[in-house]
């Protein structure tokens, strides 16, 4: 008898006493996963209607940065996808303390290790995001000016200091998360120096006379090829 | 007979004047080799045309490194019975100072208002120092209307080649007149008369770190005075002949602060121009003839290349700012690159109405919106070009009238849409 209450009602006993500590902490969590939830949908369309009173799409417009969502695949305007972000930065938040207080070792333990990396990946998100804007603002200063010089090459510029900014920003975003340190920082600078090595050969010798024309051109341009007109 | 205040006594200077009732101001940045002309130019007119009045010289300059002031201070007409003077003359008074702030022609201008100011004058005149073709009699006819004829403002009138002065002819002249009524000729000529009170008025304004201080200063000094009910008249002054340009002087950033500031206006006294509809002649003085024109070089498959190539990279940019129709107008013109093409009047109009429209809305970062502009005007000017290669000056003058009666009549597509 002894026997069998100690390997059959032990066990089912001592699994009783662990539900009863557990199942309250399972309830709480699941409150505080629809708390979350309510939350996320509250704070989505509380944020989506501060945003459209600050004139955030049309802030959005002028820089650049709609167009550049749109690009991406985003076609909802930018309030719209920033009160998103942000509902489901509340959802996961209450996710993570749910997980947190069903007080399980290893949940907890990977949580804490989560936590620590979080600031990263928030950092190295936003540096993608501004390198995006910024790529497409550099490249779009680049292609007008060139267009301007008269460049004939103007869209392949424009195009190359966008992605320039870009790549550079990706090389940031994931130092800050700490993938392969030294080898992307090495890998970038042997692309890019690269880059330029080969448009210095490539100039020097397949573009001898271009570069001797241009160079001639610039220092002793025949006064007749000019415009005279007084534009003002 | 006339005394020099150093730069490094201007303040001292200007205290021992006291007073002035004219004062005539030049703007310079290394012009050693044409500024002597100018200030000879200058004293004649004080001799010849207001002997009696005490007057004054100021060069404000941006750093010359030519020795510019040191020209200002020793040019002089070495008798002026050569301009057969006998009469006596009031000594004048020169000052050569340079200015601080932004570089440019507007920061060069605040120096002289400051001037002005602290001596109250009754009249002031600025003036280019370039310039060739300046004679004593364009300082008559830049200050006697303010000293006798009671007006604040005095814009020059010149006779210009047909293809000069193409930023005022094609944007500028046209959309001022259409604004705000007035049909000043050269709104951004360079060479004005004012009153003592309205340069004290323009030192008021709070626009010395805008591109004001720079090339949009003159389209903000006329605008001004029309905008503030100054009273306003124009000299004919005869030719306008001043050195080759500068070869390194950026037309895209020209383009830029001329029509930026003539848009970021439009914003200031949109409750002016709303008001306004059609335009009047303004009081023209001077006697009017005609001169000889040195011709103008254009190369004009340059600017047809520039024209399509702006069409082909810039389509991202403007699909925004112009209606579809005209986008897929520009489209069209240059696919494939003709060198046949034409810009329609109504086109151009359309297109200038939609930059500033696109401008007041903010769609675009204001500078890529500006420069990219430059294409399409370049295109314009080429059309124009073609379009008059055989007018005559008086044909050319006539298609010019045109165009601002476009300007004038689509106004209201304007005004629609600004609200």
């Amino acid at each position: 008898m002894n026997i069998i209450e100690r390997i059959m009602v032990e066990p089912f006993e001592r699994f009783y006493e662990k539900l009863l500590v557990f199942l309250p902490n399972l309830i709480t969590s699941l409150i505080l996963l629809v708390i979350g939830v309510l939350l996320g949908i509250f704070v989505k369309w509380i944020f989506h209607r501060i945003f459209r009173t600050m004139n955030l799409d049309a802030l959005s417009q002028k820089s650049g940065m709609r167009d550049a969502l749109s690009r991406s695949g985003f076609r909802e305007p930018l309030s719209l996808v920033l009160s998103r972000i942000l509902k489901w930065l509340t959802i996961i938040t209450f996710i993570i303390v749910a997980m947190q207080n069903l007080s399980i070792p290893t949940v907890e333990h990977l949580i804490d290790r989560m936590f620590l990396y979080l600031p990263n990946i928030f950092i190295a998100a936003l540096i993608l995001i501004l390198g995006y804007i910024l790529g497409n603002f550099f490249g779009r200063a680049s292609i007008i000016a060139s267009v301007n010089a008269g460049m004939t090459s103007a869209g392949l510029i424009g195009k190359a200091v966008k992605a320039t900014v870009f790549i550079l920003s990706c090389t940031m975003a994931l130092e800050q998360l700490g993938i392969g340190k030294e080898t992307i920082i090495i890998a970038f600078a042997i692309v890019f120096g690269g880059i330029v090595f080969a448009f210095s050969i490539a100039f020097g010798f397949g573009g001898k006379d271009m570069a001797k024309n241009y160079l001639r051109k610039k220092m002793k341009e025949p006064k007749g090829e000019d415009d005279e007109i007084d534009h003002l | 007979m006339e005394s020099v205040i150093r730069p490094d006594k201007i303040e001292d200077g200007i205290k021992s004047i006291d007073n002035a009732d004219i004062l005539v101001g030049i703007p310079s940045y290394n012009n050693a080799k044409t500024i002597g002309h100018v200030v000879r130019a200058v004293q004649g007119g004080f001799a010849k045309y207001f002997p009696d009045k005490k007057t004054v010289l100021v060069n404000s300059d941006g750093g010359s490194t030519d020795g510019t002031m040191d020209v200002v201070q020793s040019a002089t007409i070495d008798s002026l019975q050569s301009i057969l003077l006998s009469h006596k003359v009031n000594p004048f008074v020169r000052i050569a100072t340079p200015y601080h702030g932004i570089p440019g022609k507007g920061s060069a201008f605040r120096k002289i208002f400051e001037i002005a100011d602290s001596l109250r004058v009754k009249a002031c005149a600025v003036v280019d120092s370039d310039l060739r073709s300046i004679t004593p009699e364009w300082i008559e006819l830049l200050i006697k209307p303010v000293m006798e004829g009671e007006f604040d403002y005095v814009a020059p009138l010149y006779q210009r080649h047909k293809y000069d002065g193409t930023i005022t002819n094609s944007i500028i002249y046209p959309l001022t007149r259409a604004l705000y009524g007035k049909r000043v000729r050269q709104p951004i000529g360079g060479d004005f008369g004012f009153s003592g009170r309205l340069a004290k008025f323009y030192l008021s304004e709070k626009v010395w770190e805008t591109d004001v201080a720079r090339y949009g200063i003159d389209i903000w000094m006329t605008t001004t005075a029309i905008a503030n009910g100054f009273k306003v008249c124009q000299s004919y002054l005869g030719a306008k002949i001043h050195d080759p340009k500068d070869p390194g002087s950026d037309l895209s950033a020209m383009l830029y602060q001329v029509v930026g500031s003539t848009f970021d206006l439009m914003d200031t006294y949109s409750s002016v121009w709303k008001g306004v509809e059609g335009s009047e002649t303004i009081p023209t003085f001077g006697f009017h003839y005609d001169v000889g024109l040195e011709p103008v070089a254009v190369n004009l498959e340059r600017m047809i290349d520039r024209f399509c190539l702006g069409v082909q990279e810039l389509g991202f940019v403007w699909k925004d700012v112009l209606s579809p129709g005209l986008f897929d107008f520009f489209r069209d013109l240059a696919n494939p690159c003709r060198q046949d093409f034409a810009i329609p009047d109504e086109a151009w109009v359309d297109t200038i109405f939609s930059f500033a429209h696109a401008a007041h809305r903010k769609t675009l970062n204001r500078e890529h919106l500006l420069r990219s502009l430059t294409p399409l005007y370049i295109g314009r000017v080429a059309s124009f070009v073609m379009e008059t290669s055989d007018s005559s000056a008086l044909e050319v003058e006539e298609k010019i009238e045109t165009l601002c009666k476009i300007f004038e009549s689509k106004k209201k597509d304007l005004l629609n849409n600004w609200d």
